[in-house]
């Protein structure tokens, strides 16, 4: 029957609108479900989700020391250039000559934080930080030299 | 007695004994203007505050709290913007046409601020075809919109105004037929006389289901009329960037922003005078405690809550709903409400007739 | 002898005419929709003047809200509706002119021969007046033309329904 349908057409639109607007009213009177993050305000209590990837740091222990071998796959893994590692040749005690790096150059503004540095090194000399707040007033400022002045590789990590 | 109506009194027995009729006259002329657009100002910041804070509690948000106690100064720092702003004509539009539109959206506003009872006995114009001067005059409205649009000199500008002018004259229909169903029940077009036939019980309590179902239409029209979401498509973002006023800035695009706001305050202000009783206080048959107490809240309380319930309808429709493509929009309105509505009209009659309201 | 009553009723006969004038002067098609608009709205004013609201109320409605929106309409439909319109040719321009005196002069004659009879003040007519009248069937009831009038309505309405519903042919 057309009319029976278009009864059943308009009170099924009804009920929708309904259960629409029960919903928003719901969250009009919850105030306590409200997720906004007031962010200057919040600093100290700010709670990062895990996922979340700001930058790439190396880090390093109480002795200076990191992990990183210098074998540049992270360079090869990165897929915009954004690392670039300077090796040198250190001379151990036995009087050989090993390579580790001098500089591992980092461009934070040509990053686009996809993690392929992070999962390509060997060593777990690089990982993700959570940081965020990167703005500077100088563009130069944003190539970053990952390893500490005077840091050397950590013993045993080949 | 302590009302809007006693002031409005003893200001014109003063200006009487001082002045000449014709001074008299003039003065509260000016003095009515200056109320008008004092009005204005005062609901175009609390309208778009609360519209702000209306959203953001919808979304689970907080909404402006930076500006002033708990972002109560919100819209005083957007005004002072928009009037630093520079108003810019862009080169290829009608400079007249251009400039005079916002003004003509203002103008209507005002011109329909007359007939509307906002107290007890304190009402600008209460001409006999009240009712229907609210419809005539906000029908000049698309006016500007077209004007607008077609001015600017921009294509987005111009499918605005033409959806506008589609949907206001088709919605026009349906709005107008919903408030014939209050007309025939209380058998006079006069704003005063809609109000004093609710005084033992609003339409909306002894008006059964044709006046529900007229109530209903009436907001879902209202909405469309006044190019509110879910019913924006003038000014769809999305896809006009922002339809009939993309060209305008600075003070020219606040005045179309508050003549959009002013519209909802009066549709919603028409809306609760026809169907909830104006400024008529909530009675409860012969529970003669119960009305006292009501009786003692002043009419302007009254009036201004059932005004603000309908607008926070209004905005409550807005976030929830997805907006309408153009050609939903039609059919809605032509092969539901206004079907609906007719026959909706057709049943009020009957009962009217029949004397089926109590 | 001016009062106020005098010049609101002169501020909106010139409203009247010099938008009347413009919109047959101006060679911008848009404009002249928009100017035959503010002399429809001054003609409403001088009925509000007049306090017959109802009519100006229904002057708005149709003449504002009807038919300057279906022409603007029209105006936004057609092709190169911005752009100026060419110059008449002065004999035309003539032509029309000796035409809009001729029908000046008819009406001026006319109103000056009319005898009016001196008013006794106001009458105002009420809608529930104008209502009974309309559907009354007695003496001066205009009961038959407002039906004729429906029947035409009804009839144009059908009209537009079939040629709305005319399925398209196949292209294909």
């Amino acid at each position: 029957m057309f009319l029976t349908d278009y009864i059943k057409d308009v009170t099924g639109a009804l009920k929708s609108l309904a259960t629409g607007m029960k919903r928003t009213l719901y969250y009009f009177t919850h105030h306590k479900e409200i997720i906004t993050e007031q962010y200057p305000d919040n600093r100290a209590t700010l709670v990062m989700a895990d996922r979340f990837k700001g930058e790439v740091v190396m880090p390093h222990d109480e002795k200076n020391e990191h992990r990183c071998t210098g074998c540049t796959a992270c360079e090869l893994a990165c897929p915009n250039g954004t690392i670039k590692v300077v090796t040198k040749f250190d001379i151990t005690p036995e009087g050989k000559k090993k390579k580790a790096i001098d500089k591992l150059v980092y461009h934070l503004e040509l990053c686009t934080m996809c993690n392929l540095c992070v999962q390509a090194c060997p060593s777990d000399a690089i990982k993700m930080a959570q940081t965020f707040e990167h703005s500077v007033f100088d563009r130069s400022k944003l190539t970053k030299i990952l390893n500490n002045p005077g840091s050397k590789i950590m013993e045993g990590v080949e | 007695m302590w009302s809007l109506a006693h002031i409005a009194n003893e200001i014109h027995q003063w200006l009487n004994n001082t002045f000449n009729p014709t001074w008299t006259l003039i003065i509260e002329m000016v003095l009515a203007g200056v109320a008008v657009i004092g009005l204005f100002a005062a609901l175009g910041l609390v309208l778009v505050l609360m519209e702000r804070r209306v959203a953001a509690w919808i979304q689970i948000r907080l909404g402006p709290n930076r500006v002033g106690p708990l972002g109560l100064l919100q819209s005083m720092a957007d005004t002072l913007k928009l009037i630093v702003k520079e108003g810019l004509t862009p080169d290829g539009a009608d400079k007249v046409m251009f400039n005079i539109a916002p003004f003509i959206a203002m103008i209507v506003a005002m011109l329909l601020m007359a007939p509307i009872a906002f107290a007890k006995d304190f009402q600008l114009w209460d001409l006999n075809i009240g009712v229907l001067y609210v419809t005539a005059v906000s029908s000049i409205m698309v006016i500007s919109i077209l004007m607008a649009g077609w001015s600017s000199n921009n294509k987005y500008s111009l499918m605005g105004a033409m959806r506008s002018g589609a949907q206001i004259v088709s919605y026009e229909l349906s709005a107008g037929l919903s408030i014939m169903t209050i007309i025939v029940l209380t058998g006079s077009l006069q704003v005063s006389d809609i109000i004093q036939a609710q005084s033992n019980g609003w339409w909306i309590f002894k008006g059964h289901l044709p006046v529900w179902i007229s109530f209903i239409i009436f907001i879902i029209a209202v909405t469309a009329e006044t190019n509110r979401a879910p019913f924006d498509l003038a000014e769809a973002e999305s896809e006009l960037t922002a339809g009939f006023h993309t060209e305008y800035s600075g003070m020219k695009f606040a005045l179309f922003f508050l003549a959009e706001y002013i519209n909802v305050f009066i549709v919603c202000a028409i809306g609760a005078t026809l169907f909830l009783g104006g400024w008529m206080p909530l009675h409860f048959g012969s529970n003669n405690a119960f009305n006292n107490a009501m009786d003692y809240i002043p009419s302007s309380v009254w009036f201004f809550g059932k005004t603000f319930f309908l607008i926070f309808l209004i905005m409550w429709f807005r976030w929830t709903f997805p907006r309408l493509r153009i050609d939903q929009l039609l059919n809605l309105e032509w092969k539901y409400l206004l079907p609906i509505s007719m026959f909706n009209l057709l049943l009020a009659t009957a009962m009217a007739i029949l004397g089926w309201h109590f | 002898m001016m009062n106020g009553s005098t010049i609101l009723f002169y501020t909106l006969a010139a409203l009247t005419l010099t938008c009347g004038v413009l919109s047959i002067a101006t060679r911008h098609i848009f404009r002249a929709a928009i100017y035959l608009l503010f002399s429809l709205i001054g003609i409403a004013g001088i009925y509000f003047w007049l306090s017959y609201e109802f009519i100006a109320a229904v002057q708005i409605v149709v003449y504002v809200g009807g038919i300057v929106v279906l022409i603007i309409f029209s105006i936004f439909l057609t092709h190169q509706a911005g752009e100026k319109l060419p110059k008449q040719q002065l004999n035309r321009g003539i032509w029309a002119m000796l035409a809009v005196f001729c029908g000046f002069a008819l009406t001026m004659v006319q109103v000056l021969q009319h005898p009016f009879p001196s008013g006794d003040g106001l009458h105002p007519v009420t809608v529930r007046q104008i209502g009974e009248k309309m559907l009354s069937t007695t003496d001066g009831g205009y009961a038959l033309p407002f039906e004729i009038i429906s029947m035409l309505l009804l009839a144009a309405m059908v009209g537009c329904i079939v040629i709305a519903l005319r399925s398209k042919p196949e292209t294909t």
